[in-house]
This record gives C-alpha cells, sequence and structure tokens, in this order.
C-alpha cells in the first residue's frame, strides 16, 4: 500500500524522448517572462525546466493594446510575441538562464522552416539550452497557426529542425483543429521528442454597447481553468494516436490539475496563466507533487502516466470529435 | 529596449501572502478604502508603488487588480504594519470586492512597480483624475516630513510646498480629499458638472496655479489617459519635470505577461514597455501618446 513509500524516495523524474527532466513540474512559455522575474515568487532551481517567452528572429514590438482581457476563469490575450529577437535574447537572458541549475527550453517561433532552423541552430551554438519547443501554435501573430494546423508543414518543420540540430524538440501544437491527432502524428513522424498539448483556444471578447472587440488584435487566445478540459481532451486523443511523451499545459493551477494531465497521459505538465495569478503556484505544486504520487500508490510518477482507465465509462455514448 | 539585467528592474522585494481585511469601508460614490494587515509589506512599500490583488481561492474573478499604495497604518510602536488602497467599484472583481467583511481574506502580491522617484525640493504640484488620487497622498506624506517609506527608510528632500489638484466627473465621487487636507497639502478640486469646485477640467486648475505663481518645481499626475496626455502637454510647455503614473489594465503585476505595456520613446521612435515593471512612474518626456 502506499502508506509503505516515504514521500523523499517518490520518483518524480520523467523522460521526454532525448530530454531527462527530474520532475515534471515545468512553467510555459509566455507565462514565465525570461524567468528572471519570478525569482522572488519561485525556487526556479526545483523546477523541472523553464520555457522563457517565444523568442523570434528579428525583434517584434507584439499588437496593439488591449491585449489581455478576463474572461469566465479565462484569460483571452493577444500579445502577439512581443519580444526583442535572437540576439537581445542571447546577449540579455540566455546568459542568466543558462546558469540556472533547471533546463531551460527554449520556444521559438518562425515565419518560415528556414527561421525555425536558423533560431534553432544558433540556439544549440551558444550553449546552456536544454531543449527547443517550437511555437507553431501561436494564434496572435500572421502564419503562427500554419504550421500548427496543416500535418505536412508541421511534420516538415519538425523534420527540418530535427536535422539542423540535435537539441531535443517540442512541438508546440493548437487545439484549434478538427483532427489534433493528425498534426500530433506528423510532428511525431517529423522527430520531435515531445508535443505540447495546448497552446491557446481562440476566442473573443465584445463590448456590445460600444460595438466594438475588447482586444486590439480583435481575437484572441484562451488559457486559464476554462480551457482545462479541452486540453485534457486533447492529451487523451493524441495519447491514444502516438507513442511520444505528451507535456500537458492548459489551466492547470494546483495540484490535482497536475494529476488529472498525468493519468490522461502526459509525461509532464506546464503552469502557464496559474502564474499570473498565483506567481508561486509552480512552487506549492512541485511541494505538493510527492504526496500526490504517494497517495496514488506509485512509487514513480513514471508509473502512472496514462493510466487513465476507460474501460468503466459509458463508450457507447462516446461524444469524442474524433468522427 | 531596457537592459533587463538592471536589477530594480524587478519585483525583488516583492512577496505573495494571503492577508485579512481590517476595514472595507465607503469613501465616495462607488468608492471603497481597503485596509488589511501586511507589516512586511508596509514596510517595503514606496508611494507610487502598486500591488496586486485577488480573490482568495476564486477562478471568477480569476485575474489579479492592480492597486496603488493609499498609505500606510502604523501600529502603537510606529512601525507600519497595515496598507490601505483604495478602489473604484466598476467590474466582476471590485463588485465581489466591496462585499467582503473584516476578517476574510485576500491574496496579495507587492510592492511592485518604481514607484515615485523623489523629486527636487520646492513645490510639488500632485494632479489627479478620477480614482488617480490614490498614489498621491503617501507621496503628499513622504514630502512633507509626515511619514518615512521603504526599507530601509528612503531619505527625501522635502517639499516646500504640496498643491493637489484633484478632478472627478461629480462631488459624490471626490475620495479622500480630508485625508490630503489633514496633510497640510493645499487642494484644488474640479468637477464635470460643476458640483464642487472649478467647474472643468482639472488641467484647467494646473494651469491657473502657474500662471498665477510661476513654475513648480515638479508635477506628478495619475488619471485618465487624456488627462495625463493633457497635464504632460503642459508640463512641457513650462519646462516642468512631470512624473507620470500610468493606470494601464495588468494581468500580473511582475512583468511576465506582457500586457500592460505603453509607448515609451526610444532611438527607433517608440517601443512597448511594461509599466508594471518599467512604471508604473514615466517621465512625461517619455511617453508616445496615441
Amino acid at each position: 500500500m502506499s502508506d509503505h513509500i516515504a514521500t523523499a524516495q517518490i520518483d518524480l523524474g520523467v523522460s521526454l524522448g532525448r530530454l531527462q527532466l527530474a520532475n515534471p513540474i515545468l512553467v510555459a512559455s509566455g507565462t514565465f517572462g525570461y524567468a528572471r522575474e519570478m525569482e522572488p515568487f519561485v525556487d526556479l532551481g526545483q523546477l523541472g525546466g523553464i520555457l522563457p517567452k517565444t523568442i523570434t528572429l528579428a525583434p517584434r514590438p507584439g499588437n496593439a493594446p488591449w491585449r489581455t482581457v478576463e474572461t469566465a476563469s479565462g484569460l483571452l490575450n493577444s500579445i502577439g510575441l512581443d519580444n526583442d529577437g535572437l540576439d537581445a535574447f542571447v546577449a540579455h537572458h540566455l546568459p542568466y538562464l543558462r546558469a540556472l541549475p533547471a533546463p531551460v527550453i527554449v520556444s521559438i517561433a518562425g515565419r518560415s522552416e528556414t527561421e525555425f532552423v536558423t533560431l534553432a541552430e544558433q540556439l544549440e551554438q551558444h550553449g546552456g539550452v536544454a531543449a527547443v519547443e517550437l511555437n507553431i501554435s501561436c494564434p496572435n501573430v500572421t502564419g503562427g497557426v500554419d504550421y500548427g494546423t496543416d500535418p505536412n508543414r508541421c511534420g516538415g518543420v519538425v523534420q527540418a529542425v530535427r536535422n539542423a540540430c540535435s537539441l531535443p524538440i517540442l512541438a508546440k501544437l493548437t487545439p484549434n483543429v478538427s483532427r489534433i491527432a493528425d498534426i500530433a502524428k506528423a510532428a511525431a513522424d517529423g522527430g520531435a521528442d515531445a508535443l505540447t498539448l495546448i497552446n491557446t483556444v481562440l476566442g473573443m471578447a465584445v463590448d456590445w454597447r460600444g460595438r466594438r472587440p475588447l482586444l486590439g488584435n480583435v481575437m484572441g487566445g484562451l488559457s486559464g481553468p476554462a480551457i482545462k478540459p479541452i486540453a485534457l481532451r486533447c492529451v487523451h486523443q493524441v495519447a491514444q494516436a502516438v507513442d511520444v511523451p505528451l507535456v500537458g499545459v492548459g489551466g492547470i493551477s494546483n495540484i490535482d490539475d497536475v494529476m488529472e494531465f498525468i493519468v490522461a497521459g502526459a509525461s509532464a505538465v506546464q503552469i502557464g496563466t496559474a502564474n499570473y495569478f498565483d506567481p508561486s503556484v509552480s512552487g506549492k505544486i512541485l511541494k505538493a507533487l510527492p504526496m500526490a504520487v504517494q497517495e496514488s500508490g506509485a512509487s514513480r510518477l513514471s508509473d502512472i502516466i496514462g493510466s487513465l482507465d476507460i474501460t468503466s465509462a459509458d463508450v457507447a455514448s462516446d461524444s469524442t470529435d474524433n468522427r | 529596449m531596457t537592459n533587463p539585467l538592471h536589477a530594480s528592474y524587478y519585483a525583488d522585494h516583492a512577496l505573495q501572502a494571503t492577508v485579512s481585511i481590517v476595514e472595507n469601508r465607503p469613501v465616495a460614490r462607488d468608492t471603497f478604502q481597503l485596509r488589511f494587515d501586511c507589516p512586511e509589506l508596509a514596510r517595503r512599500v514606496l508611494p507610487g508603488q502598486f500591488l496586486m490583488l485577488r480573490l482568495a481561492g476564486a477562478s471568477d474573478p480569476l485575474i489579479g487588480r492592480p492597486l496603488a499604495l493609499y498609505d500606510t497604518v502604523l501600529d502603537a510602536h510606529g512601525t507600519p504594519r497595515g496598507v490601505d488602497v483604495m478602489y473604484l467599484v466598476k467590474g466582476n472583481l471590485t463588485t465581489n470586492l466591496c462585499r467582503l467583511q473584516p476578517g476574510q481574506q485576500l491574496e496579495i502580491w507587492g510592492p511592485l512597480g518604481n514607484g515615485f522617484a523623489t523629486p527636487s525640493a520646492g513645490h510639488l504640484i500632485m494632479v489627479a483624475g478620477g480614482i488617480g488620487q490614490t498614489p498621491m497622498l503617501a507621496l503628499a506624506r513622504e514630502r512633507l516630513g509626515l511619514r518615512c517609506f521603504g526599507d530601509p527608510e528612503r531619505v527625501v528632500s522635502q517639499a516646500e510646498r504640496v498643491t493637489l489638484c484633484y478632478g472627478a466627473r461629480s462631488a459624490d465621487y471626490l475620495a479622500g480629499v480630508e485625508d490630503f487636507r489633514e496633510t497640510g497639502a493645499e487642494v484644488r478640486l474640479a468637477t464635470d458638472d460643476g458640483s464642487r469646485g472649478h467647474h472643468g477640467l482639472v488641467t484647467e486648475l494646473l494651469r491657473d496655479i502657474l500662471n498665477e505663481e510661476g513654475p513648480a518645481a515638479e508635477v506628478v499626475c495619475c488619471g485618465p489617459e487624456p488627462m495625463m496626455k493633457a497635464v504632460s502637454e503642459v508640463a512641457l510647455e513650462y519646462d516642468i519635470r512631470c512624473q507620470v503614473s500610468l493606470e494601464t489594465p495588468m494581468a500580473c503585476g511582475i512583468g511576465i505577461c506582457f500586457t500592460c505595456v505603453a509607448k515609451v520613446a526610444c532611438e527607433a521612435g517608440w517601443d512597448y514597455q511594461r509599466t508594471c515593471v518599467e512604471g508604473p512612474v514615466f517621465d512625461a518626456r517619455q511617453l508616445v501618446w496615441d
């Protein structure tokens, strides 16, 4: 029984393909700044991995305000990949990130395969980067989701990066497709070490009195607890379709959320919007993790990944959209 | 591009805490003053800094709100213990917040932002519109030598005089006027409907003072954007240094979400800067108004 296992002996280590993590608690790109901002709130070195805000080759000012709007249990954003570009990242942020004991997974977004490849190659050359996450799913930039909605292009960009550099690759996918498993298969076939599910859900907020959209960019991506059921569904569907490890993200704000994703098939998770409304949340979750694994009866977290039992569910009334 | 390795740019003095409400009372129309207990924050916070506040455990409203320091409250030994903030009830969070009673809990993190720079001695004119008087009270107390802020306490040159020009839609929205008068600051009021004070804009009060009495040493300003833009222009016209505290909507308050950007002049024209970590107080000459 579980009470024979001391929490200190619980093995939290997980593998994301070629990337080994001491624990599965990561923080999502775009919700953790460049990590330095979070030093007052989180013991950064303890995290399973850190994903700084997505970088692009050239600087991007981002979209016009308003950039976020709160909705019921969620947050719509249209930040638009505001960042100072690769060179500024390497000069100003990488030295700090490199010195952290936690693995740094750099989220990159290109407008073309060539840009993705250049970003990955240059990051590998600079060193101190544990892996790259291909952001092929940002709804807030022109062409941002093209690689994430077309299986051929998705597989192509993953393969191009895989051929060009030796860093482990995570591909972050969008839920804004009819069949996410098809995209996931393409990314896996292209050589992704792991798939990150999900980026934000395309949405909108309207001021009807003013007859105007509330976001400066009209539409934006929804995140926060409101999208957790969608993210869980995507993890579940993709876990059944591919063999590569999955990283669950979407509305995670406490330890139970984390365990739900693990059981549904995620090998690791990313804390996103919760960092905004509870800056110390990732540390709190990490602290609670051994106890939760112990409660499950396992001594290794990896033993409960994908342990969801759907035989007890009424599969005859299956309502998934996988038609 | 601001070099983000600069230490003061980060909220390194910030803490996150669950705090208890001490007092939550109406002080003007749709306007409440909230006091909570948090000695660690009260000891560190500076005039013009803010904190993020959220209803404990709630997922709707989900996101915190930035609230400027109004005042700190000292215990019997003169040690800062309580924190006062003021808020206008206008959204989901503040509608819920104004119903909370003493003893109920809130999540807060702070102090955040740069706060007002310690200005030069002389006549300080504070120009506030709407709920924008909030960050001015602590500054008035500090500049008039009534209260010290920060840990270690920061040393500021005393102002010879402090004047508050405070405008609101109507008399019933004016909040905390007596608090300002008690500091010894001179208070001039304006309302859009003429129900109290000058019938017109607060910038007209500012112009009157400058025309009658010559240039002030410094202007600080907080309020709706058109008003801050107008005040900045007056200050530039009279060649007076002007600090503007922006009220940009924020989601995190700590520099990680990039919601609260404002256009700040740079070599290439302008760049978006985060109001929460690079502000909320900017030199008016830096800002690029739309």
